[in-house]
């Protein structure tokens, strides 16, 4: 029953719209009907113009995302584990974290031009906090008793940190890596509206000055559409990875 | 007083933790004497906050005394060991392992090859009735289930010294008794010391060979009393006029102690 009025919504807000674009309620050049905008969608999937844009999108975002996880990951873990690191990287850290990744926009643009690498960087300073803070969270949040046990079982360091503290820290660090790829993904966008020569924010932004409204919003529709689709992959793999993490708490 | 063959030897052993508001510290543990025998078993029995925990953390090596030393089989403790392994009162399963892999944890820290640790660990769930169990994860299972795993998991090393942290404290009434019994067995058939924290009078004097009782406010050896109770220790042994005797002047010399520290609490 949820799921039909789900559905009815949807279906019912794309008709309203529809109507009124096709009866010229809303200026069609500033608001084009949803038929228009599939159209457009196919159009540009079509000539491969959309499939470049996307592909130089997510190169940009998982090269900056990979940074951001190690980085994160391993300052995390130092920070976590060794208390004056802690006492040094922490306020740091809190101190730029406030800054909105967009704000670092300019200064990415000073610092390498116009490019992959401005992309990169501001994916790369949207990441790394969530990731860095659950990691962080992870390591502070170990069990005393379980690393214990595993001590007094005899284990080497080595071991100790593949079969107990990875596994013990990825319920927190997963979905930490789940919201950086999603605000890496929001930044990449943003960084190609200013500061690229491709990719999707680059394609909306073209089309704009074109006039081309279908073609911003088809974009807007792919944008949305593939950070959902990131978003529910990295779920599945919590759930198959970390799935004993939410019965234990229970 | 390092007594010749002893398994574990607690020499003048103090601790103190810092404590907010008291400069000086808390003072957990002053200067216990204990020597156990290779293959006996001692329960430390004491209320809450009489530095018995504290104490078994001294014994494993997960922390350091302030002053005094503990050897085992002579050497003095410097860390942990699997050689004395614990069992934990919330049992400290990793909960993203089977059983059969909590079990195997221990042996393949040691390098054992995975057919050989498959097996011996199989065998040792099969010793505390959890043959069956072993693909199961420790959410999947109920406590005293669990807590019977995590003595396996400690067993299968074939420690010469088991250290018991309240191991029941969070069980029923019912299964607390079942596995009083359990572990009376294993007791008798693995050949480890076993030093065994209780904060009840009747699972002390059902499963020890020696209690040893401890006050609180600093932590300190009261008394010490031998079971003079024949091995193995059967059921109906609670009911022997000696266990109920024995039981009831435990708690008579203990009452102003244990109401103390439920006022202190409250």
């Amino acid at each position: 029953m949820a799921r039909l009025r789900m559905f009815a919504g949807i279906g019912l807000f794309l008709a309203a719209w529809q109507l009124a674009a096709s009866l010229e309620w809303v200026n069609p050049l500033l608001m084009p009907a949803p038929s228009r905008i599939v159209a457009a969608l196919y159009d540009l999937a079509r000539d491969g113009s959309l499939w470049t844009h996307v592909g130089a999108s997510l190169q940009r975002v998982f090269g900056g995302f990979l940074l951001a996880a190690v980085c994160g990951v391993a300052l995390g873990m130092l920070t976590g584990w060794v208390r004056w690191i802690s006492d040094i990287v922490r306020p740091m850290i809190e101190a730029l974290r406030p800054i909105p990744p967009i704000a670092w926009t300019p200064l990415a643009i000073l610092w390498f031009g116009v490019g992959n690498a401005p992309s990169y960087f501001l994916v790369f300073i949207g990441a790394v906090f969530p990731i860095f803070i659950s990691t962080y969270t992870a390591v502070r949040n170990i069990d005393r008793a379980q690393i214990n046990a595993a001590l007094c079982l005899g284990a080497t360091p080595g071991l100790l940190v593949r079969d107990v503290l990875i596994p013990a820290s990825l319920p927190i660090v997963l979905p930490g890596l789940r919201i950086g790829l999603g605000v890496g993904w929001m930044c990449v966008v943003a960084a190609e509206l200013i500061a690229a020569q491709s990719g999707l924010g680059y394609m909306i932004q073209q089309n704009r000055l074109l006039l081309q409204t279908q073609n911003v919003l088809a974009g807007m529709l792919t944008i949305g559409l593939i950070g959902f689709l990131m978003s529910i992959a990295l779920e599945w793999a919590e759930r198959r990875w970390v799935g004993w993490a939410a019965a234990y708490r229970s | 007083m390092t007594t010749n063959g002893a398994a574990i030897a607690v020499e003048s052993v103090s601790k103190r933790f810092a404590a907010r508001g008291q400069p000086a510290g808390v003072v957990a543990l002053e200067n216990i004497d204990l020597s156990v025998e290779a293959k006996e078993f001692v329960a430390l029995l004491g209320p809450s906050g009489c530095g018995k925990s504290t104490l078994l953390n001294i014994i494993a090596g997960f922390i350091p005394p302030t002053s005094g030393r503990v050897l085992h089989r002579g050497a003095p403790v410097v860390r942990p060991s699997r050689d004395r392994t614990v069992v934990f009162q919330d049992y400290a399963l990793f909960p993203w392992m089977t059983l059969q892999q909590n079990v195997e944890f221990g042996l393949k820290a040691q390098g054992i090859p995975p057919l050989e640790r498959a097996t011996t660990a199989r065998d040792q769930l099969a010793r505390v009735d959890l043959a069956g169990f072993e693909d199961r994860y420790p959410h999947e299972i109920s406590g005293g289930m669990k807590q019977r795993a995590a003595i396996a998991r400690a067993l299968v090393l074939n420690p010469s010294v088991l250290l018991m942290d309240e191991p029941f404290g969070a069980l029923d009434a019912q299964t607390r008794v079942l596995l009083q019994e359990q572990v009376a067995r294993l007791s008798g058939e693995t050949g480890s010391t076993i030093v065994f924290v209780t904060h009840s009078i009747e699972e002390a004097i059902f499963l020890a060979d020696r209690v040893v009782v401890m006050s609180p406010r600093p932590g300190r050896i009261r008394l010490e009393l031998k079971v003079e109770l024949p091995r193995p220790r059967l059921p109906e042994m609670r009911k022997d006029a000696w266990f109920v005797s024995t039981g009831h002047e435990l708690w008579e010399s203990l009452k102003s102690d244990w109401q103390e520290t439920k006022e202190a609490r409250s």
